[in-house]
């Protein structure tokens, strides 16, 4: 494979992250602008812990999942009466306000007489993890694929048991869901939490990838990118969020000799796709369809 | 008195604001919708405007006119692609995506018209300071009389004409309207169409006090709209007007006490301190958690 593919596959990987916890907060029936925020927690705590702390990679990635995950939690908590795009509005609001706090937050340090640390819209530079473990780009694919592999692995388990059905419902008819007997506000909680830490193992491993981070990567742009991921690619299994990212980077990627005309193109693209997908191109009706003809016994 | 000064200029600023927010509230009033490509229409419609003088120089009275022209135009080619096809109960997050994606199309188009980046828009009023104990500038002041004068305007249609009682009628309940012969495609035409007018005049009044159009203009007017209309309360015209005042005083005052990095921080916090203890914003209803909450989903 050339480098620059290479690249490219990497960052399918790293953004599917963030495209499937928008698509468990769409399952409860949310739309969250805010996704970007907790993909930028989870990158800026994994940089904090490797270099000011001397922390192992595995440890800092997984503080920062917790983080992200006792962060998305406090959010669901205090924003538990809204929905729609109150909801939107609080998470976009929360996701703005930790990124223009990053830009403030100024706390420089040498290291091994390179520049690194917080500093404020200028980022946060030099954390040399491939460098200092000869991780080529290669390897790092593989092991975002592998992580990526099993994390889609665990939802698809989850997708056969009640957890996921009942989000379902809950996302689907709240007044429905109530009448059987579900409460929707603990599933409401969790995958709100849940897919906090899931953006922020995202974000963790692109803060490897980039070695560079700065507040301005996790503007509004990539929270709604991530949105039209999983939408493009429907809401009926795990891997339709991931589709929707090959979709999009792939068409973006390949009409590259178009450059001028790229996003004109694209933009007209992805309305038409939704005119004729509305419900994403792996929708819950062929998701279900699949299924009966994997699994002979239905649902 | 510094106080005062503080809060003059916040309060000739926010009228922009207002403006802006009341043609967002009009268009999720009648769709439930939002409509995120509606900065960028207006950025286009701008710079569509800017670049059909520069070849036939039609004076700034010709660039108002295109500017309203193109930008209802663009509004009607926005709800065909986005919101005509996802008129049904689910479609509200699939058109809001769509609108994103035909936000990037519309940004590329104008970044395409406008390739320098930054272009000067012509200003219509000397930008002269005049000194009643406080300063004022001319412009904004013309600015705020306006924006009074078009909410007038705004509610004089919603309120006086059959097409704004149609409006609020499709509004109120689309599938009633429906039912007593409503053509309400053809209302949310109208609305949408209204909406670009409306937004076009907002930007031409703000771009002329700013005198240049950047490529960051679409998005600050998606943003500050949105924000306004939230902090004021969905749906409430008054409240979308007292939204922008607000919005144009906070900011103001924090960057007259704090410092100009702090504003959109303190900004965020407040917006998302009404979200918590009063959802439905400063004017709006207090949101129903099931039925209109679950109807209302964007």
């Amino acid at each position: 494979m050339s480098l620059y593919l290479i690249t490219v596959l990497t960052n399918v990987c790293l953004f599917s992250f963030i495209a499937l916890s928008a698509y468990l907060i769409l399952i409860v029936g949310e739309v969250s602008f805010g996704q970007q925020a907790f993909f930028g927690v989870g990158a800026y705590s994994l940089a904090i812990f490797y270099v000011y702390f001397d922390f192992s990679v595995v440890f800092s990635i997984l503080f920062g999942m917790t983080i992200c995950f006792f962060l998305a939690l406090l959010l669901s908590l205090i924003t538990i009466k809204l929905s729609g795009l109150y909801f939107a509005m609080a998470t976009l609001a929360f996701a703005e306000i930790f990124r223009l706090s990053m830009n403030l937050i100024r706390f420089p340090i040498e290291k091994e007489d390179r520049a690194t640390g917080l500093n404020g819209p200028e980022g946060f530079e030099n954390i040399r993890w491939i460098f200092e473990n000869n991780i080529d780009p290669l390897g790092f694919f593989y092991i975002t694929l592998i992580i990526l592999s099993i994390l889609v692995i665990f939802l698809f388990v989850l997708e056969r048991s009640f957890v996921m059905k009942n989000a379902r419902i809950v996302g689907k008819d709240l007044i429905l869901a109530q009448s059987l007997g579900i409460s929707p506000r603990p599933y409401r909680v969790f995958f709100i939490g849940a897919a906090g830490a899931i953006s922020g193992l995202g974000g963790g491993l692109f803060a490897l990838a980039n070695t560079y981070i700065e507040p301005a990567m996790f503007g509004m742009m990539l929270g709604v990118h991530s949105l039209a991921y999983t939408i493009i690619g429907g809401l009926g299994l795990p891997i339709g969020p991931l589709l929707g990212v090959l979709i999009d980077i792939g068409i973006l990627e390949s009409i590259r000799f178009l450059s001028e005309y790229r996003m004109i193109i694209f933009g007209g693209l992805v309305a038409i796709i939704l005119i004729f997908y509305p419900e994403g191109i792996i929708s819950p009706r062929i998701a279900s369809r699949l299924k009966r003809l994997f699994f002979k016994k239905g649902l | 008195m510094e106080f005062l000064q503080t809060c003059i200029d916040g309060l000739l600023f926010g009228s922009a604001y207002s403006l802006l927010a009341l043609s967002f509230s009009l268009l999720f009033g009648v769709m439930k919708r939002i409509n995120l490509a509606f900065g960028s229409t207006l950025l286009l419609s701008a710079v569509f405007s800017l670049w059909i003088d520069s070849v036939f120089s039609i004076g700034i009275f010709g660039i108002f006119l295109v500017m309203l022209g193109s930008s209802a135009l663009i509004n009607i080619y926005v709800e065909k692609l986005c919101f005509f096809p996802h008129r049904g109960n689910y479609g509200a997050t699939v058109s809001m995506i769509a609108s994103f994606a035909i936000w990037m199309q519309l940004d590329e188009l104008s970044s395409f018209l406008l390739p320098e980046r930054t272009a000067s828009f012509p200003s219509f009023l000397p930008d002269s300071l005049f000194l009643i104990d406080i300063f004022i500038r001319i412009d904004q002041l013309f600015l705020f009389f306006i924006a009074i004068f078009m909410t007038c305007i705004f509610f004089y249609v919603l309120y006086k004409t059959n097409y704004g009682l149609l409006l609020r009628g499709v509004s109120f309940d689309r599938e009633l309207a429906k039912k007593i012969g409503v053509n309400s495609n053809k209302i949310t035409s109208f609305a949408f169409a209204f909406s670009g007018i409306f937004g076009a005049i907002a930007a031409f009044l703000i771009l002329s006090t700013e005198s240049q159009v950047t490529p960051f203009f679409g998005f600050w007017c998606t943003l500050k709209g949105l924000v306004a209309m939230m902090l004021g309360g969905i749906g409430s015209l008054p409240g979308a007007i007292i939204g922008g005042l607000v919005l144009g005083l906070i900011e103001s005052n924090v960057i007259n006490y704090l410092g100009a990095e702090y504003r959109d921080i303190c900004t965020y916090l407040i917006l998302l301190f009404i979200l918590v203890v009063k959802p439905g914003g400063l004017m709006g209803s207090a949101i129903l958690r099931d039925e209109r909450a679950a109807s209302e989903r964007i």
